[in-house]
């Protein structure tokens, strides 16, 4: 066994597999073998934990502090989950400015407020300066499950219409712009809280599945998908709703949007003669208006995520191997 | 940029054109490692008739350095006073005695530049040590080398040297092109390195060995374009240099940069991996540069290696198996894990079929 290379954090591969070796340490039936967004306990109960981690702190469309409560109630809103409390950690850096701290807590507040989420637990630690990288916030969401039917995994089968909520790559897209200093004026990431455009899906049938696109983008949840319920999958490149700017700055850095992150843009496996009727649910939510159905669950080829590329060709989709962008999420 | 359905259209075009012109089973070799990954991530094999078979070709720059000039540049970062200065792609590839990367975990100095010139800056900030420049690649990255060079010796810089792996590729493809197992038709050029040398340099391909010969550019329509023109030429009995890559590649090509490269380098035999010794295919300085040269101001001298054992790289970059018949293909050999350059380098072939074609077990063909 090797040291942890910034690739185990990438969401791809590498996390999986370390992510699988944690758990087997524990005993069986502690509950985290289900490898979903988020655990559901009996009772209805829905929690999660996720910690955030972004330079810079601040950018297009967010910041850390958005980002961290969006992260965690995503995850619970992709199992048909409502978000209702939240526990929150912060590690500070010495140093850090006070003020520019309550900024991404005000932020945090207001994601919160405007989805009835209460902060009920806390903690905050500073850590001597050059021990921490100025502000890690961990978020632990909980709420209940108000599906009408399971969604997961296990439930995607073939014939299911995959769904995607909008242009992939936005989040991913503006980090490495910052990062490698491209100026693009338009973008801004995606970073969104999803209930309000999942809620209305828990009403209806016929959904098998949500994710939301975070780490590892679209085409790790998808080759995640393929691999867990022994399916196919087949997307056509040019049915996935687009951004301009997602584009350019992946055509500069040799990045492919497929695999970059998302924060506030879910997929959805449908059953085929609802697809119709999801679809329009999510159009007339303001950040569902380009959701489009992007390929189908096939039975042919278990396992594999097939795309027909842009030029019309076919080729394989696989999960991201190792370091992509370190810390973008 | 064109509009997806547009793109799909013109495809099509291309290949009706494809289906006319192919009047027999045709092999062509796409050079370049930039050609291979676009040839994978657009699925052109998947869209290709029955009859056209496409051979990866030794353009990966990190792939084609031997063995024993990645142990140099090992050998170099390992010495005490010494900064190791080369591209990213490069610091993966494991050498005899582990990579640069590993070099780098235990203490040795490694420095990742983007370009051949901050190699300059670096010598500036960090005075008491040696900067040892590795220059990679082929005709494309030489000339910043070759700026590299020239400015440091109009500064007078004395911390700094080149240790220069470039390679040409005119005197590979004569090899490639000679080969009777290979049994190729045409060549796919590659249209940066053409922009450097122009299309003379390939007029052999075609006075001597008859090939059919398209420089191209990168998209897939390009790509397709230069096959549709290969089949034309080889169905038409008449095989020609033909630019596709009209607007920024000229017959006599960028003249300026060849004075440089002339000026500051003289052509050499240098090993390629797994094709061996090649007749005038590399660069090494002229001698009036020979102060800043690397080899002899270390003493290096490049002693023949044999590759990690079981990998078949050289044999995949000169076209005679393709990656997943080398028995390590995604067993001991993957992304994460390679035993190998081609394996290492985003344009290798091998991380291309791992990547692209699920492991070579792709559903799609190809
Ligand atoms: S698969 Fe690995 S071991 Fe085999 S030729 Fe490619 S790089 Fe070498």
């Amino acid at each position: 066994m090797g040291r942890l290379s910034l690739g185990h954090g990438s969401g791809g591969r590498l996390t999986n597999d370390l992510i699988k070796e944690i758990a087997s340490t524990f005993a069986r039936g502690s509950g985290m073998l289900e490898f979903e967004d988020c655990a559901l306990l009996p009772g209805g109960w829905g929690v999660t934990i996720d910690g955030f981690t972004v330079s810079p702190l601040s950018f297009p469309g967010g910041d850390i502090g958005k980002l961290a409560i969006c992260g965690s109630v995503n995850d619970l809103a992709v199992r048909g989950v409502r978000p209702l409390w939240l526990a929150m950690s912060l590690l500070a850096e010495e140093g850090l400015d006070e003020e520019e701290l309550l900024v991404y807590m005000r932020s945090a507040a207001s994601v919160c407020a405007e989805l009835g989420v209460q902060l009920v637990a806390g903690d905050t630690k500073v850590l001597p300066r050059g021990e921490a990288d100025r502000l890690y916030i961990t978020t632990c969401a909980m709420g209940k499950n108000e599906a009408i039917s399971p969604w997961g995994i296990k439930e995607v089968s073939p014939g299911d219409a995959i769904i995607v909520s909008g242009p992939v790559g936005r989040h991913g897209a503006v980090i490495a712009s910052l990062r490698y200093d491209i100026k693009l004026r338009e973008l801004e990431s995606d970073c969104a809280p999803l209930w309000p455009l999942i809620e209305p899906l828990t009403r209806l049938r016929g959904v098998h599945a949500a994710r939301d696109c975070t780490r590892g983008g679209l085409g790790t949840v998808l080759c995640e998908w393929a691999e867990g319920a022994n399916v196919g999958i087949e997307i056509d490149e040019e049915a996935i709703p687009a951004d301009g700017d997602v584009s350019a700055v992946s055509d500069i850095l040799g990045f492919d949007p497929l695999y970059l992150a998302c924060e506030g843009t879910a997929v959805f496996a449908i059953a085929s003669e609802r697809a119709e009727t999801v679809l329009e649910t999510l159009c007339s939510h303001p950040i569902g208006r380009s959701a489009a159905v992007i390929g189908k669950v096939t039975e042919a080829h278990p396992g594999l995520v097939g795309l027909r590329t842009a030029a019309g060709g076919m080729r394989v989709v696989d999960m991201q191997g190792g370091e992509l962008l370190p810390r973008i999420c | 940029m064109p509009q997806v359905g547009d793109l799909r259209a013109k495809m099509s075009s291309l290949l009706e054109a494809l289906d006319k012109w192919l009047c027999r089973p045709i092999t062509v070799m796409e050079v370049c490692g930039t050609h291979t990954v676009s040839i994978f991530r657009s699925g052109i094999r998947t869209m290709l008739p029955e009859g056209v078979r496409l051979l990866s070709g030794p353009g990966c720059p990190v792939c084609v350095t031997d063995q024993a000039e990645v142990d140099a540049m090992v050998r170099l970062a390992k010495r005490p006073g010494v900064v190791l200065a080369t591209y990213g792609d490069m610091v993966r590839v494991p050498g005899s005695c582990g990579s640069l990367a590993e070099a780098r975990a235990s203490g040795a100095e490694v420095a990742v530049v983007s370009s051949a010139i901050q190699a300059l800056a670096l010598a500036g900030s960090i005075q008491d040590k040696e900067i040892v420049f590795a220059g990679i690649g082929f005709e494309t990255t030489a000339p910043a080398t070759a700026v590299l060079l020239r400015e440091a010796r109009s500064k007078n810089v004395k911390n700094l040297s080149v240790l220069s792996l470039h390679k040409l590729v005119p005197p590979v493809l004569r090899l490639l092109a000679s080969d009777p197992m290979l049994n190729i038709d045409g060549f796919l050029l590659p249209g940066h390195v053409s922009t450097i040398i122009g299309t003379a340099p390939y007029a052999f391909l075609v006075e001597e060995y008859g090939k059919a010969c398209a420089v191209a550019g990168f998209e897939p329509l390009d790509i397709m374009a230069g096959i549709v023109e290969i089949a034309r030429q080889i169905c038409e009995g008449r095989p020609a240099v033909r630019r596709l890559y009209g607007r920024v590649v000229r017959y006599e090509g960028n003249v300026k940069a060849q004075e440089l490269l002339e000026e500051v380098f003289r052509p050499a035999s240098v090993r390629w991996r797994g094709i061996g010794l090649v007749e005038a295919s590399g660069l090494v300085l002229a001698d009036d540069y020979s102060d800043f040269d690397a080899y002899s101001r270390f003493g290096i001298t490049l002693e023949e290696v044999s590759p990690p054992a079981g990998c078949r790289c050289g044999d995949v970059l000169a076209g005679r198996i393709t990656p997943p018949e080398c028995p390590l293909f995604g067993r001991s050999c993957t992304p994460q894990f390679p035993v190998g350059p081609c394996m290492v380098s985003s344009e290798g072939s091998c991380s291309a079929y791992y990547r692209y074609s699920s492991k070579g077990v792709s559903p799609w063909g190809a």
